[in-house]
């Protein structure tokens, strides 16, 4: 299937220190990609490098073929590219409905920002609730409901979510993940760095594996998960040995 | 002594009208650009300099020289920021490098309209026939600036909470990664900024000269008080700042009757903002910020 987003052979970072090493990553249409990982692997440097967030080393970032390597953040927003970061994906001093109402900040139109908004408290009707509550007042569920609903105001056709799943309890959590599903299912590409293996990769149809800042393995998510080795890699054990 | 505590809640809310005008540019750009910017002082002399040049040598009035002033100064202020700080903090400057350059770009242009205008004293020759309102005593500068204050606390409350801008501008100052993560500019938002900011020093300029006198130290005389009430407020706080101009102009008038009735002379009240400022960066370094979570 032709991929809607893609990166290829991706060295990113900050500042001179290259963190992620050629790296390359698609993702298609109605699909959902993992890219899992150990702690200090380089997941969300990875994620942030495409949207221009860290500094690019080399390689290129295409969305339906166009390179947006070298475009600002706002810019590939505006084309299609929603992202949610792990923490801090909210603004805190603005209530639920501003922070959609900032989501949907490139859209032309009350009317289309208005139906947006009826979509994303249709899906998240907790949201709706208490759309006069401040961001910052949130309980870690609805803060990160807010943040996929904020990054959906967008109108993305690639989601790319850094660690959604992080510090929530499994209600939450399995409410983000059904939530995923259904955005998938209206032909959006998901892209989801996450610590919680086994939960992502239940969602996942693909995944790629970081270590230290490289792809070390990639394939169809169950084969993946039924792998013994790469199941520790995802821990992050004996990842001396997989590097030598 | 008899004291006239109206009169003194009256200048408080006259001293606090200036220092709110004064501030709200200090406190949003800081907000947003994350350093102090010592410049704004030269902004507020820039406005009554201009101010003075509309309404005296071209003889078009007060209300004529507030516009063109905002206009003008606010332009000279998005320069600033396009031309020096924006390209020195692409290049990694740090808050003190900012500073320093602020500090710097505010004497180029102390000393410049210096040498344009005058390091004379200049007086707007319209005279603010005082008169009394029971046991008040106001002139209508006075009752304008009042005016002027309430009306920006009102036009910047729509703006911020009402508009497209003004949620972006809080958005921005709040976490500007997420805010390009959600397909704002943050660049033309932060140039909007600089303008309504640089716009107002320059109308608290007109103010500030039309009270007392025109000179390249109009601006510089009034800056700490107006630091101090972006910090007390909470830097990037707008409401905060609302706030904070009040009771530091509260403060300041309280704090002439105590110099008076000790004898000293009422300069000292310079002294009341420095303690004020001292007091909230060891006690509350946050300012009233939590008490006014909206921007």
């Amino acid at each position: 299937m032709r991929p809607v987003f893609s990166a290829e052979n991706i060295s990113a970072g900050y500042g001179d220190v290259a963190i992620v090493r050629g790296v390359s990553v698609k993702v298609a249409e109605s699909e959902i990609v993992a890219i899992v990982g150990p702690n200090g692997s380089g997941k969300s440097t990875l994620l942030k490098s495409f949207l221009g967030l860290v500094r690019l080393f080399q390689g290129s970032v295409f969305y339906q073929d166009e390179d947006i390597s070298k475009i600002t953040p706002d810019r590939a927003v505006s084309l299609g590219v929603g992202y949610v970061p792990q923490v801090n994906n909210v603004f805190p001093n603005l209530n639920i409905s501003e922070n959609l109402d900032m989501g949907a900040y490139h859209r032309k139109g009350k009317t289309s920002i208005k139906a947006g908004m009826a979509e994303i408290y249709e899906m998240f009707p907790e949201l709706e609730a208490r759309k006069s509550a401040l961001a910052g007042n949130l309980s870690g569920g609805e803060r990160q409901m807010l943040a996929i609903g904020r990054a959906m105001m967008a109108e993305p056709k690639v989601l790319l979510l850094d660690e959604p799943l992080a510090s929530l309890s499994p209600k939450p959590a399995s409410v983000i993940m059904s939530k995923l599903e259904l955005i998938r299912k209206n032909r959006v590409a998901i892209m989801i760095v996450e610590q919680n293996v086994k939960k992502v990769l239940s969602i996942s149809s693909r995944g790629y594996v970081l270590v230290n800042g490289a792809c070390v393995m990639e394939g169809d998510a169950d084969t993946l998960f039924a792998e013994e080795s790469s199941q520790q890699r995802f821990l992050g054990l004996e990842t001396k040995s997989i590097d030598s | 002594m008899t004291i006239n505590w109206a009169q003194v809640l009256f200048n408080s809310v006259v001293t606090g009208s200036f220092y709110l005008i004064g501030a709200v540019g200090i406190t949003l750009t800081y907000g947003l650009s994350n350093f102090p910017n010592f410049a704004h002082a030269e902004l507020i002399t820039s406005g009554a300099f201009i101010g003075y040049m509309v309404a005296e040598q071209l003889g078009l009035g007060i209300p004529v020289a507030l516009v063109i002033s905002f206009l003008c100064t606010g332009i000279v202020g998005l320069l600033c920021y396009r031309c020096i700080f924006q390209p020195l903090a692409k290049k990694g400057a740090t808050i003190i490098h900012l500073m320093v350059a602020s500090i710097a770009l505010g004497f180029i242009l102390r000393h410049s309209i210096g040498a344009v205008w005058s390091w004379e004293p200049l007086y707007f020759t319209s005279t603010w026939r005082a008169f009394t309102v029971g046991p008040l005593r106001v002139t209508w500068l006075w009752l304008g600036l009042i005016f002027a204050a309430l009306s920006l606390a009102t036009a910047m409350h729509f703006v911020l909470v009402k508009t497209k801008i003004g949620k972006a501008i809080r958005a921005t100052s709040s976490n500007p990664e997420l805010a390009l993560a959600s397909g704002i500019n943050i660049d033309k938002v932060i140039w909007v900024t600089w303008f309504i900011g640089a716009g107002l020093a320059g109308i608290a300029g007109i103010f500030r000269g039309a009270d007392t006198q025109i000179w390249p130290m109009t601006g510089w005389d009034a800056i700490l008080p107006i630091f101090a009430v972006a910090v007390l407020g909470g830097i990037g706080n707008f409401y905060g700042a609302i706030a904070a101009a009040f009771i530091i102009g509260l403060a300041e008038n309280i704090g002439v009757v105590g110099l008076t009735i000790l004898g000293l002379s009422t300069t000292y009240r310079i002294g009341i903002a420095f303690l004020i400022l001292i007091i909230t960066l060891i006690v509350r370094p946050q300012g009233l910020a939590m008490l006014f979570r909206r921007t």
